[in-house]
């Protein structure tokens, strides 16, 4: 059993390599920060399908191999107590995400129609589907139980206007990763006048969204 | 956030225990442990370390801060400067819990930790909700928190981020074409 249990870490090593250059514990770093700005942006985030998939491939690997060991081995309990926790993190992510589609559905797929080829998508192909799928329940929904008994005049309703946008202008805590100089903090009110702010790594700081959105896909700062 | 889920991020702290079994190297995703060897002593993170003494495994080490003099002077010093003061570790209100409440066996004055603790964390809280009135009162774009922790954060977080939506939202509609953001969802199921 500790042979098949020990041959993991090499293993996984040369797997990661061949397509990434992280190791298995980077990855589940990486996981970690994407859960964790995911949870606390007001929009939804690109997708990080490659994370999820590399982390999906680990957790398989790594049952595959527990699978051909004995029961009450002292190692694969620890083992599985690992899995429980990055499988807690990532479907804790995944579900997330599907909160915010479901929330912003169809300016989440007005985004995706005006993406430009070569543009990043924002949603995995699943959760394109999803968010199509969801989209046409919802108007079939709302066209069976009220639309249709309404005045011919008032039967279509425009899902971009009738559901909210995110509101990037709300409040987020973050901390700094890497240094940023002369941040744009605009005024609350008429009579305050605009100043610029230093980021200083590893500081903490409460700000609105929208000035720091292009921290946080570069990675230069973290949602916490 | 849930408040289990802090306490999530910080049961990956690593806690030295000392094992009273032999076991080699586990090779886990996220990092190497070990190996164990009964009486020498060896980092773990804390989910492990909880779980291995729950099952009368081995001795947990208590973290260097968790000490009543370094714990009385660091409420002291918090209870003096109107700032924060910076903590032993990001994560000391949940990992004092989660030790003393599994591990307080192994943890020497208990007790007096668990109040010290408690009586820093009160007066960080005050702080925090001093610092989150007058933030509101002046109509801040911008402030600085260092030394906070995720726990402290998570405690004000609902309540003081959906307060400044509010009467940002209020705000702006008195000039209307500023935010898109509607007051309700029109469609709830």
């Amino acid at each position: 059993m500790s042979d098949a249990l020990s041959d993991d870490g090499s293993d996984i090593n040369q797997d990661d390599s061949q397509e990434d250059t992280m190791t298995p514990a980077e990855l589940i770093v990486k996981l970690e920060e994407a859960w964790l700005n995911e949870k606390f942006s007001p929009e939804l985030l690109e997708n990080k399908s490659e994370v999820v998939e590399c982390v999906m491939e680990q957790l398989t690997h790594m049952e595959a191999n527990l699978q051909r060991v004995k029961k009450g081995d002292a190692k694969a309990g620890i083992h599985r107590m690992e899995i429980d926790r990055i499988r807690f993190v990532l479907s804790s992510y995944l579900r997330s995400r599907l909160q915010k589609i479901e929330k912003f559905f169809p300016h989440v797929l007005e985004r995706e129609k005006s993406r430009e080829d070569g543009e990043a998508s924002l949603l995995s192909p699943e959760e394109f589907a999803f968010a199509k799928e969801y989209y046409a329940n919802t108007e079939t929904y709302l066209k069976a139980v009220a639309l249709k008994r309404m005045p011919p005049n008032l039967q279509t309703v425009d899902m971009l206007k009738a559901v909210p946008e995110p509101c990037l202008d709300s409040f987020v805590f973050l901390r700094v990763k890497e240094r940023q100089e002369n941040i744009l903090v605009e005024p609350e009110t008429d009579d305050q006048r605009e100043y610029v702010v230093d980021l200083e790594e590893g500081s903490q700081h409460l700000m609105r969204y929208r000035t720091i959105a292009p921290l946080i896909s570069s990675g230069a700062v973290q949602l916490i | 956030m849930d408040p289990a889920e802090v306490e999530f991020l910080a049961e990956k702290e690593p806690v030295t225990v000392i094992p009273n079994f032999s076991l080699d190297k586990v090779y886990l995703i996220g990092g190497d442990l070990g190996p164990f060897n009964p009486g020498l002593p060896v980092d773990v993170p804390v989910w492990l370390a909880l779980n291995l003494k729950q099952r009368q495994r081995c001795r947990i080490v208590p973290p260097a801060w968790m000490d009543v003099e370094k714990l009385e002077e660091l409420r002291d010093l918090e209870r003096r400067e109107e700032a924060f003061s910076p903590v032993p570790s990001p994560y000391y209100m949940e990992l004092t819990k989660l030790l003393l409440n599994y591990a307080s066996d192994n943890i020497p004055k208990a007790d007096e930790i668990r109040t010290l603790v408690k009586d820093i964390w009160d007066t960080r809280i005050a702080k925090l909700r001093l610092s989150a009135d007058s933030f509101i009162s002046q109509m801040e774009a911008h402030a600085k928190l260092d030394n906070l922790t995720l726990m402290e954060i998570n405690t004000v977080r609902v309540f003081l981020l959906d307060s400044l939506n509010c009467m940002y939202k209020l705000r702006s509609n008195l000039q209307p074409d500023i935010c898109n953001c509607d007051f309700f969802f029109f469609i709830s199921y």
